[in-house]
């Protein structure tokens, strides 16, 4: 496992790509996301950051080039596939770690007020990145770049509609109407999802012509 | 155990291509070179071994255990270098060093310097600056840094010059050494095989034709030369491939004493290269 975070750290610090959109993607998100609650602001980072940092490293040994070395190495594809489920919680704590420090920065600079830690919404996101994932991570298993491309860009767009939704139209909106942040379903169905796709992308993985 | 390496009945279908029951055997501190066209289903069949590709049929075993039952062990004791990069371009060679040594239970620094400083390559070298040469060489580097018993090759030495493609062989016949150690290598450069290889396999068409070991085969095999009134329908049969002119003929046989006790001295009979053996294969 460490040597799969080790690697997965490496690549990130090495990819200018990532770097530049890790960059310049808060920023971004702090002067066109005018949200009802500034909680909100905050959230969305840290969902989009472990999301997108967890789908680059998958994408990288799942699909890309790098597949043929994870997979010659000795380590087995269940363990892979392991790996990259257990591997969010671990882009997750980036990214709070991440923003934390890129969000208290721009409070100290004065530049807007922002939350830089705030445990509740890290609470709410986690099952939303493990829903997101347990989507993602088995279509680009079970389907060709192409149309996981499709589907990744469908949710990641729901995802981002949700959030604009919430933001604009606060409590008369979807999101609040059907209650995704009230009680504990969301974390029941999050678990639930996450141990069925994680399940069913081990075995994909498995019979996969690589 | 008896075998580093069998294959047995190995079977593996795609649209267009398939492997058909394809066996052959290396035993610990032997070179095995595995040739054939391209298309032959070299690339396929160490893919296969490697488990990057699902076998529809057969057996693979390495160091005497099923290549998927025991795919971790297995694969500790196996160095590998593909016909292409596939180590990640943006990072630096010891960055990638770094990744790729923490999987391995022996994974030998010293000797991963060593070869850095044997092949010149820099280790602060980002991977997608080095040469087409510079990167076979960092993968044969990994490959040799983790006390491999097995090392498996996809034309290790294709598009080489022909000084690296000599270091390469001299590293390999001194690897070969350890009689524990073998290599299994793909290639179409037959020459490079004629220095180093002890076992031939000669896969074409998803069908292994032969799998010997070279002084065999390469005893078993002639060329035959004669002019064009040697030639009826029943000697065409004879040669396993023929490319005739109108000044005479010359072909590949696996019968000498064939030709020998019908033609006598009205035919010039010459050692068959490996080149000769795989060209007149495939074309008849």
């Amino acid at each position: 496992m460490l040597a799969v975070l080790k690697k997965d750290l490496i690549l990130l610090i090495s990819n200018k790509r990532e770097l530049i959109f890790m960059l310049f993607y808060i920023p971004f998100l702090i002067f066109t996301v005018d949200s009802y609650d500034p909680k909100m602001l905050y959230f969305t980072i840290i969902v989009t950051f472990a999301y997108l940092t967890s789908l680059s490293s998958f994408y990288h040994d799942i699909d890309g080039k790098g597949k043929y070395i994870l997979n010659s190495l000795p380590i087995t594809a269940r363990r892979i596939v392991l790996y990259k489920y257990a591997s969010i919680f671990f882009h997750l704590v980036i990214s709070i770690v991440y923003a934390g420090i890129y969000l208290w920065i721009i409070n100290l600079a004065g530049i807007t007020i922002v939350d830089y830690f705030n445990i509740e919404m890290i609470f709410k996101a986690i099952p939303i990145v493990m829903l997101i994932i347990s989507i993602i991570f088995p279509a680009y298993i079970l389907f060709e770049p192409r149309i996981a491309q499709i589907i990744n860009m469908l949710v990641f767009l729901g995802f981002l509609i949700g959030m604009v939704n919430l933001g604009a139209l606060g409590e008369k909106s979807f999101i609040k109407m059907i209650g995704i942040f009230q009680g504990n379903s969301l974390t029941y169905l999050a678990i639930i999802m996450y141990l069925l796709s994680l399940l069913l992308s081990m075995v994909l993985y498995q019979k996969k012509d690589l | 155990m008896k075998y580093i390496l069998e294959v047995n009945q190995l079977k593996k279908e795609f649209k267009d291509f398939k492997l058909d029951s394809i066996s052959f055997k290396l035993e610990p501190g032997y070179i095995m070179g595995f040739i054939g066209p391209n298309g032959a289903g070299k690339s396929t069949t160490i893919k296969l071994i490697m488990n990057l590709l699902k076998k529809d049929g057969g057996e693979i075993k390495v160091f005497g255990k099923d290549h998927i039952k025991h795919e971790k062990e297995i694969k500790d004791r196996i160095g590998f270098v593909y016909d292409q990069n596939y180590y990640y371009e943006d990072l630096t060679i010891n960055q990638m060093r770094n990744i790729v040594a923490s999987f391995y239970s022996k994974w030998d620094d010293k000797q991963f310097n060593h070869y850095m400083s044997q092949f010149n390559l820099n280790p602060k070298s980002k991977i997608r600056t080095l040469s087409k040469g510079m990167k076979m060489k960092f993968s044969l580097a990994i490959a040799l840094s983790h006390h491999a018993d097995l090392i498996i090759m996809d034309e290790p030495t294709s598009g080489l010059d022909p000084v690296f493609r000599r270091e390469i062989l001299d590293i390999l016949y001194d690897i070969i050494q350890d009689e524990n150690k073998s290599i299994f290598f793909s290639t179409h450069i037959t020459t490079d095989l004629e220095k180093i290889a002890d076992y031939i396999t000669f896969i074409n068409d998803g069908k292994i034709v032969f799998s010997q070991s070279k002084d065999k085969i390469l005893e078993s095999y002639a060329i035959v030369k004669g002019g064009p009134e040697l030639l009826d329908d029943s000697t065409r049969k004879k040669f396993l491939g023929l490319r005739e002119t109108k000044f005479g003929f010359e072909g590949l046989t696996d019968d000498l004493d064939l030709f020998k006790r019908n033609f006598g001295d009205r035919v010039l009979i010459e050692r068959a290269s490996l080149e000769d053996i795989m060209v007149y294969s495939v074309r008849g």
